[in-house]
């Protein structure tokens, strides 16, 4: 039984071999290079040659509806976004077989679903891109999407840190807010200044003002007198500084940057020689030792166990200013992605490294009785030891930490508001290093502003410097 | 070598891995009324469900007799929006059409072109102006207004726990009469499914 199961063992290392060993993240260089060029089509080809990776399919859709969009292909983008959506669905039910080959191969080989923030920030990225196609209604069945996912995620995992989205909820707040719909914005505000709460605990990121304004504007608006109070108090706001904006006769600019790359997975490997594990002698003694065989001492077991870790990727720019006609506004960090991903990484750190732990043992099982069964008397004990090194090599390089993520994601996400009367405007973004200077101007022309509506505008800025390489 | 003795096992397991993977797209064909149910979303089954209730439900009302009484005449009918305010992407052009469809077909009611469509016929109508033969030229201004338009929403109400799902769909449509904005008829479809997921598969 052990040496089907080491053949077994063999023949998925073999295939491991022949696709190559980088991991996930070491195969993005060549796209991330066409990111910050903006040669978005390049991009895509290269993102093609990921469609038939079968355990990776979701996040080939990702990462493919995440360019379309920087393309500002929306429509196309919505179509990847809504099959990587229909793909993690269908993942929700666990595979037997792939955990049980996870379990003497890697992480890698179990078909990646997302983590509970990219599955959030799936619905975001298609809300913005129905809104930026206009399709307000649209984008409201995206916000009742992400209501429900993140109270699939709360009650799954209650103790978990990332149960609110807060951007998600303040962006649902401001598509209610344009459909009319008062008292669900009201409320969609009120669960992003919970979130925002929660992030300034756990990811160290401030409450926007702008939601402290419209939360005291809808309270007013909605006839809460003592709510509005409250957050007056709170936030601090007095009422001649309330904003009057959107009297009506104006339209709003929003502006979103998509500032930077997600944070990139790298493996640390730890490979060390160890006393054979002790589960596998009482296994080997049940399946029928013969007492005349001579018990050479057990070979120690190489046992490589890797884990993945979170790397941030530089970026200079800090925030954007959006400039029209006379008029500025400065954006404000909305969510911090890298910190969200970090942390949901910690939070599952202890269950890798104790399936790692278990896999290395199970490993060191089957090393150990391709070792006995090459002992045995009618042996060539050249093909034994051959045995015994092909095993070795094929445990060590199979073990490889699953550093797979959604690597098109920013690396957080800002957004400003600008409200102007009715027109077409030619819009200026100053992207801002950490003094203040000026890193990259980009004009979108004839950006059109209609009465009491919004008009949404998303930028992402990838920064040039290659920031991923190989590593072993 | 003990296992080489195991190799009668590989191709088997290469078979399995064929078998698993599936090598070919296999298509059956389906009656269009027969119900089959994949995600539990929002699909054609309740889209028939719910033009056949209204339709059932539209003809039998007073609205028609007292129209017909007072104007003797049919009444014209426009489909305005049906907004959908539910949590999924539900196209609601599907029942709308089924609707419009048995409502031209039963002959009791005239409908008039929606707005988008008039505007494609108006630019064909202008131009006619310049260029069609003066016996087959179509006068602006002969337009036929409509007398009620049908509006409607699609809501949902989700309820979940672990991995069942109960999810309620409720679909309005209004009949207003445009002359005086008198709502002439309601109709209202209900549907309620149960969904639940499966936590493991092979």
């Amino acid at each position: 039984m052990a040496c089907r199961a080491a053949l077994l063992f063999v023949t998925f290392a073999l295939g491991g071999a022949l696709t190559g060993c980088a991991t996930y993240s070491d195969s993005f260089g060549t796209i991330e290079r066409n990111l910050s060029t903006r040669q978005y089509d390049a991009a895509l080809q290269d993102i093609e040659k990921q469609a038939d990776f079968r355990t990776g399919r979701v996040l080939y859709l990702l990462d493919k509806g995440m360019v379309l969009r920087m393309k500002r292909d929306f429509a196309g983008s919505n179509q990847a976004l809504e099959a990587a959506k229909s793909e993690m669905e269908r993942l929700y039910a666990a595979s037997v077989s792939e955990n049980a080959l996870s379990f003497i191969v890697n992480d890698a080989t179990v078909s990646y679903a997302g983590d509970d923030y990219e599955q959030v920030l799936v619905h975001l990225y298609m809300a913005l891109n129905y809104l930026e196609l206009g399709q307000s209604g649209d984008a409201r069945v995206e916000a009742l999407q992400v209501d429900i996912k993140l109270r699939e995620i709360g009650e799954k995992i209650p103790e978990s840190k990332f149960t609110e989205d807060a951007l998600s909820r303040y962006l649902t707040g401001l598509i209610y807010e344009e459909l009319g719909e008062w008292s669900d914005a009201m409320i969609a505000y009120r669960k992003a200044y919970e979130a925002y709460n929660k992030y300034q605990v756990n990811y160290g990121l401030a409450m926007p003002d702008m939601l402290k304004h419209d939360l005291l504007r809808l309270a007013q608006r909605q006839g809460l007198k003592d709510e509005a109070s409250r957050y007056r108090k709170e936030f601090g706001i007095e009422p001649q500084q309330e904003d009057g904006h959107i009297s009506g006769q104006e339209g709003e600019l929003v502006f979103i940057l998509n500032n930077g790359l997600a944070p990139i997975k790298r493996e640390k490997a730890i490979g060390m020689w160890v006393p054979p594990p002790v589960a596998a002698v009482s296994t080997s003694r049940t399946s029928g030792s013969r007492p005349h065989t001579q018990e050479k001492p057990a070979m120690p077991v190489l046992v490589n166990i890797a884990l993945p870790y979170y790397e941030s990727r530089p970026n200079n720019v800090m925030s954007a200013r959006v400039s029209v006609s006379g008029k500025q506004a400065s954006t404000r960090m909305m969510e911090d992605i890298d910190a969200i991903a970090r942390a949901s990484l910690d939070s599952r750190m202890t269950a890798i490294t104790a399936r790692s732990i278990a896999r290395a043992v199970a490993k060191g099982a089957i090393q150990k009785s391709v070792d006995k069964a090459g002992n045995n008397r009618d042996s060539d004990p050249a093909a034994a030891l051959l045995g015994s090194l092909i095993v070795r090599v094929a445990a060590a390089a199979t073990e490889r930490a699953d550093t797979r993520s959604w690597l098109t994601l920013p690396a957080n996400v800002q957004l400003a508001r600008l409200s102007l009367p009715p027109g077409s405007y030619d819009l200026t973004v100053d992207l801002l290093g950490a003094d203040e200077h000026v890193i990259s101007t980009q004009v979108f022309p004839q950006v059109l502003i209609r009465k009491a509506r919004k008009t949404y505008l998303t930028q992402h800025w990838v920064p040039v410097n290659p920031t991923t390489r190989g590593r072993k | 070598m003990n296992w080489t003795f195991h190799n009668k096992s590989l191709p088997a397991l290469l078979a399995l891995m064929l078998i698993a993977t599936g090598c070919s797209t296999s298509v059956t064909r389906m009656d269009a009324g027969e119900v089959k149910d994949l995600s539990g979303a929002w699909n054609d089954t309740d889209s028939q469900q719910v033009s056949e209730e209204m339709i059932r439900d539209v003809l039998d009302r007073p609205w028609f007799g007292e129209f017909t009484r007072e104007k003797s005449r049919q009444p014209a009918v426009i489909v305005g929006e049906v907004n959908n305010l539910s949590h999924e992407h539900i196209n609601v052009n599907t029942f709308v059409a089924d609707m419009e469809r048995a409502l031209i077909n039963s002959g009791k009611v005239q409908f008039v072109a929606s707005s988008t469509e008039r505007q494609e016929i108006r630019g064909e109508r202008k131009d006619q102006d310049l260029h069609a033969s003066e016996a087959t030229r179509k006068q602006m201004g002969q337009e036929k207004g409509a007398d009620f338009m049908l509006k409607g929403t699609i809501n949902t109400i989700i309820d979940a726990s672990g991995k069942t799902q109960l999810r309620f769909y409720q679909v309005d449509l209004t009949l207003i009469s445009l002359a005086d904005n008198r709502k002439v008829w309601v109709g209202q479809k209900k549907i309620k499914k149960l969904v639940e997921r499966s936590n493991l598969k092979f």
